[in-house]
């Protein structure tokens, strides 16, 4: 049942520019670099031994930002799809289950998501490679800079996806989406229990791995517990 | 007896507003159910409990003999459906809208050209549905519920808000459906002039309470007619009509005619004019269906 949901939740993002937002993010965030080394490239490469690491920590300090902005885009325009005609209430009187249309939902998301860290992944490595960083391309550092953090925002995609399928008013997602973009930006300053902190792979004991871990763990849970609202509640 | 459609007690509270209550509505195979009642009478709520849209707050749901709390998806799958305002992807054209939802019921490819074709839209098939009239989105939403050649078709308001040929036009496509293909058809409307026209069966429902339900036959034995004489001299002449064995009444200087065949009526002028009278008028009175239904909703009691 969720492959066919799927197939056709992918025709219905047609024209919606959702894949292009995908492609924008990490495009963005390495144009960013882009001008950074383009400017400033000597200074930069005397800074550091570790001309790879030092570049991908300048990458990271902009991949949460962009991250949490798109998965508040991201999740709004998905949710507009159905709420625009209100077609939630012809998705839901097919024979499926309202379980597996909001899986769908959030796979959907999910797989735009990892296609932008993939895509960040790559754009990495390719501007690397152009500004000659140096033969020892850490492969491992580069995974973990693209896909820690997508792991870590998991969370914050799972209770924006809940609060947009269930508001009546699609100002509250915005809002909520608003807020965490700047939350995300502030998250330096930000309590280590906060889900837009994660992203940023920051904390008191200085290891990215418990990000990812918390990700993982309160995501499935904020999912369940939207995915039971969402079933429980009537449909618009 | 096998219903296609049974509810028993069906009822729904928003809050502590009353939206259906104790509502028990029979459908059977084949038939074409009107479902009337003034705007806000509870007929959409219904309808979204029937799809399970809607959880209801008391009472069961059969439909084909099965409870929907326990058999959803295996009802949903012989069921179509339109309720309120057509639903479409505004960015996708008309046979992506539909091939959006093919892929989920998985139905051959051919059956979109099918519905399609069903409602004339064969020729936009290719065009974005943003750019669609009320009434072509209507008919898609119409193809839409047909994609699954459902056993059961519920349709909510399919004609509201569309102009007069375009009412027809629908009106049209529904009453062709059942006679093809055996289906049921459970149809609402604000208008018993709509209903009228299709329906085989009619449902009245009026402040989440079922009124009235049976054939339109029966709703139309209530539209009693009466025909009424006006003449000279007409106390005199309604006697004579008693005296001539020919039921009537007098009232204000009418004569009434209770039975009012054709031969009936022809006796009685034929007696009137044989005995001299003259006749100015012979008028037929007639309760409109109009008339029955806007007294049923709003006297709020069967008649
Ligand atoms: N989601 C809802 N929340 C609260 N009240 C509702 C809701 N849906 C319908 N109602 C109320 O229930 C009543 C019946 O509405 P509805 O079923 O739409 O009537 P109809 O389709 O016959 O016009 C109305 O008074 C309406 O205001
Ligand atoms: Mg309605």
């Amino acid at each position: 049942m969720i492959g066919k949901l799927l197939r056709a939740d992918f025709l219905k993002i047609k024209r919606k520019g959702l894949w292009f937002l995908s492609f924008l993010g990490p495009f963005g965030v390495i144009a960013l670099q882009m001008v950074n080394y383009g400017v400033r490239k000597d200074y930069l490469l005397n800074q550091s031994d570790d001309d790879w690491g030092y570049f991908l920590e300048y990458v990271h300090s902009f991949t949460p930002l962009a991250l949490v902005l798109g998965i508040a885009i991201l999740t709004s325009f998905m949710a507009s799809i159905e709420n625009e005609t209100n077609a939630w209430k012809q998705l839901i009187s097919l024979p499926v289950s309202k379980m597996s249309v909001y899986l769908s939902k959030f796979m959907v998301l999910g797989s735009l998501l990892f296609v932008s860290s993939l895509l960040l992944g790559v754009f990495s490595l390719g501007y690397g490679i152009l500004l000659n960083l140096g033969d020892q391309i850490p492969y491992l550092e580069l995974l973990k800079y693209s896909f820690y953090p997508y792991l870590a925002a998991l969370p914050i995609l799972a209770l924006q996806l809940w609060i947009a399928s269930v508001s009546q008013n699609q100002g509250i997602p915005i809002t909520t989406g608003v807020l965490g973009v700047i939350f995300a930006y502030s998250a330096f300053i930000l309590p280590d229990w906060m889900i837009w902190k994660w992203p940023s792979l920051m904390n008191e004991w200085d290891e990215p791995l418990i990000n990812v871990m918390l990700g993982i763990g309160v995501g499935t849970l904020l999912y369940i517990v939207g995915m039971l609202d969402f079933t429980r509640r009537d449909v618009k | 007896m096998e219903y296609v459609v049974q509810t028993t007690n069906l009822s729904k509270r928003f809050g502590k507003e009353s939206a259906v209550i104790g509502l028990d509505m029979k459908i059977r195979k084949g038939e074409i159910y009107g479902f009337l009642g003034p705007n806000g009478a509870g007929k959409t709520t219904t309808i979204r409990m029937l799809l399970g849209l809607m959880k209801a707050s008391s009472g069961t749901i059969q439909i084909f003999e099965k409870d929907l709390n326990k058999e959803k998806i295996n009802i949903l799958k012989r069921v179509g459906s339109l309720v309120e305002n057509p639903s479409y992807y505004p960015h996708l054209t008309a046979y992506e809208n539909l091939e959006a939802l093919r892929k989920i019921l998985g139905v051959p490819k051919t059956r979109i050209h099918e519905v399609l074709e069903i409602v004339r839209l064969t020729e936009v098939a290719n065009k974005k549905v943003k750019g669609f009239s009320l009434g072509m989105k209507q008919r898609l939403g119409i193809a839409a519920s047909l994609l699954n050649s459902p056993e059961l078709l519920i349709l909510d308001e399919p004609t509201n808000g569309l102009d007069p040929s375009g009412i027809i036009e629908i009106r049209n496509l529904i009453k062709q459906l059942p006679a093809e293909t055996g289906m049921t058809i459970l149809i609402s409307s604000h208008l018993l002039t709509e209903i009228d026209q299709m329906a085989t069966t009619v449902g009245i429902v009026t402040k989440g309470k079922m009124i009235y339900q049976d054939s339109i036959e029966s709703l139309r034995m209530y539209a009693q007619q009466k025909v009424l004489l006006k003449v000279s001299d007409s106390e005199q002449a309604w006697r004579s009509l008693l005296g001539n064995g020919i039921k009537a009444d007098w009232e204000d200087g009418i004569i009434l005619l209770s039975e009012h065949s054709d031969g009936k009526v022809a006796k009685a002028i034929h007696t009137l004019v044989h005995e001299g009278y003259s006749i100015y008028r012979v008028e037929e009175e007639k309760r409109s269906l109009e008339d029955i239904f806007l007294q049923m909703t709003t006297r709020e009691k069967v008649i």
